[in-house]
């Protein structure tokens, strides 16, 4: 059974989902559930790492309303269900200097050498936890501590799209070009937002992704 | 060119904007739209239109344009000196105005943005199923930006004879700045009595946030929260205690601690509040937002036949 669930709303035209579990499963099949149910009124449903937001149009819907439609939705979950396909992407890098600009600041900072930065980002595997705050940016959550950095003290005003960069335990994948505090280590010459697509982007949360390292030759040539 | 207008001066920043991008934040696409929805609404029925269709943000300071065509225009917002060729109209009414005529839009001066709406459909193409206009990525209006001298728009033509204007007690003076509340998830984060102060508008604001200052907010936990959802109206906290209100523009997720929620009817005001002047939240609870909500309802449904919930 789904349970130790939080419903609570915020403001009046959103209200969140919350798991207190530890393992996040329950929110992904309460995601899928609600994705594939009409409420009246709910505008987007966006899933992060650890909540469900919900925002609908209070003219057409209210909060007492919608819980109760979701509390009801959520019991007839069948916890075993199996979870949606899971894709596995792998995603090029060319960690160079050019592209990878952080590469040298966060060598001095993990005291670990640029090579055994690279090898550990590659040779990790990754989960999208989220996809958001920006139009396209992906996170992904990272199975290896060693690669734990905070974001930087002064962001960036604009990071070149592509880039790949990491902060905390993830890496971020900077889809398109915008301001940014996370650290840059490399670049991706694969396009995964297109805003004439439908859907934009195709990697979606829960999808697994793995990294492999290309030179800028390859990354020049890449279509 | 038939049932075209003309840019002959953009003004500072002139945007297309409708209410039709829904459901697109989960790829972290913003919802964008008028940033004062209500006048937006009021000034598309002043021509029959449908109120999520598309009118032209004139932000600080209007453009000047040419028509093509014979068409009917509406407009609404902040008190703004308006003329057709150099003579002055009137805003929250129908005004026909004959191909050839020249729509000239002075400098907003109650508050910060105007709403155009133009009798018919314009023929731009569309992103999201939306024309909003998110210069960021380059999202709906024309090419994606803001409007530019020289800029043709076309239109398709539709018919509506009525002539209509708006009644007086749905015209905002935007002289109340007192701005409810409800509290946030993060609430418990902060000194209640910081927030009970008043705050500054700043020029730091724009279309995804209005910036705060005068009065900076004190966590009494420095700690961010993990990136959780952001809405409209939510007002953040970030490290500086300068709160930020996300408006139409804003990202879809966010780490910092989000201690209240506009409410909805009052995030149109907000808008319109002019750099450098005061505003002071007003704490209130769901229900008595919810009750703002369902007034507002009625009064656009008495008022003007209008359907909030459509």
């Amino acid at each position: 059974m789904i349970d130790n669930i939080n419903i609570y709303s915020y403001g009046d035209s959103s209200m969140i989902i919350k798991s207190n579990k530890k393992n996040n499963k329950d929110l992904s099949l309460i995601y899928q559930a609600l994705n594939s149910t009409n409420f009246d009124g709910v505008d987007d449903i966006i899933k992060t790492v650890s909540t469900i937001g919900l925002i609908f149009n209070p003219y057409k819907t209210k909060y007492s309303k919608l819980r109760n439609q979701i509390t009801s939705l959520i019991d007839k979950i069948n916890p075993l269900y199996k979870d949606k396909e899971v894709k596995e992407w792998k995603i090029p890098v060319c960690y160079s200097k050019n592209y990878g600009l952080d590469l040298e600041y966060l060598s001095n900072k993990l005291k670990l050498s640029t090579e055994n930065i690279i090898k550990y980002h590659k040779e990790s595997t990754y989960e999208v936890s989220m996809i958001g705050f920006l139009p396209g940016f992906v996170y992904l959550d990272c199975n290896n501590p060693i690669l734990k950095v905070p974001r930087k003290n002064t962001p960036r005003s604009s990071i070149p799209d592509g880039s790949i960069a990491i902060a905390q335990n993830q890496t971020g994948i900077y889809n398109l070009n915008s301001p940014g505090g996370w650290n840059i280590i490399g670049k991706t010459p694969k396009k995964l937002f297109n805003k004439e697509g439908n859907p934009p982007i195709k990697i979606k949360e829960g999808d697994i992704v793995k990294f492999y390292e290309i030179d800028e030759e390859k990354f020049k040539k890449y279509k | 060119m038939k049932n075209t207008i003309e840019i002959i001066r953009p003004g500072v920043f002139s945007s297309i904007q409708d209410l039709k991008r829904v459901g697109f934040k989960k790829y972290g696409i913003p919802k964008s739209g008028p940033m004062d929805d209500q006048s937006h609404i009021m000034a598309n029925w002043l021509v029959g239109n449908n109120i999520y269709s598309e009118t032209i943000e004139i932000t600080f300071s209007g453009p000047k344009i040419k028509f093509l065509f014979n068409t009917k225009i509406g407009l609404c917002g902040s008190k703004t000196l308006v003329f057709i060729n150099d003579k002055e109209i009137k805003m929250n009414k129908t005004i026909k105005i004959k191909s050839g005529e020249i729509l000239d839009i002075k400098n907003c001066s109650t508050g910060n943005r105007i709403y155009l709406s133009i009798m018919g459909e314009m023929r731009l193409k569309k992103n999201f199923k939306s024309l909003s206009t998110y210069d960021k990525i380059t999202l709906g209006g024309v090419n994606g930006r803001k409007l530019m001298k020289g800029d043709i728009i076309k239109f398709k033509k539709k018919k509506f004879n009525e002539n209509r204007f708006v009644p007086e007690i749905l015209i905002r003076n935007h002289n109340d700045k007192i701005i409810r509340v409800i509290k946030g998830p993060e609430y418990h984060l902060i000194d209640e009595k910081s927030i009970n102060k008043g705050f500054i508008v700043t020029s730091l604001s724009d279309r995804m946030g209005i910036r705060l200052s005068g009065n900076k907010i004190k966590l009494n936990s420095n700690s961010g929260i993990d990136s959780s959802v952001v809405c409209e109206g939510t007002i953040q906290i970030p490290p500086d205690g300068n709160p930020i209100v996300l408006m139409r523009d804003a990202q879809t997720t966010g780490g910092y601690p989000r201690i209240g929620v506009i409410s909805r009817v009052d995030i149109s005001k907000l808008s319109q509040i002019k750099f450098n002047q005061k505003i002071k939240f007003n704490f209130i609870t769901l229900n008595e937002s919810e009750s703002l909500i369902n007034f507002e309802k009625r009064k656009f449904k008495s008022k003007l036949g209008i359907d909030l919930s459509s």
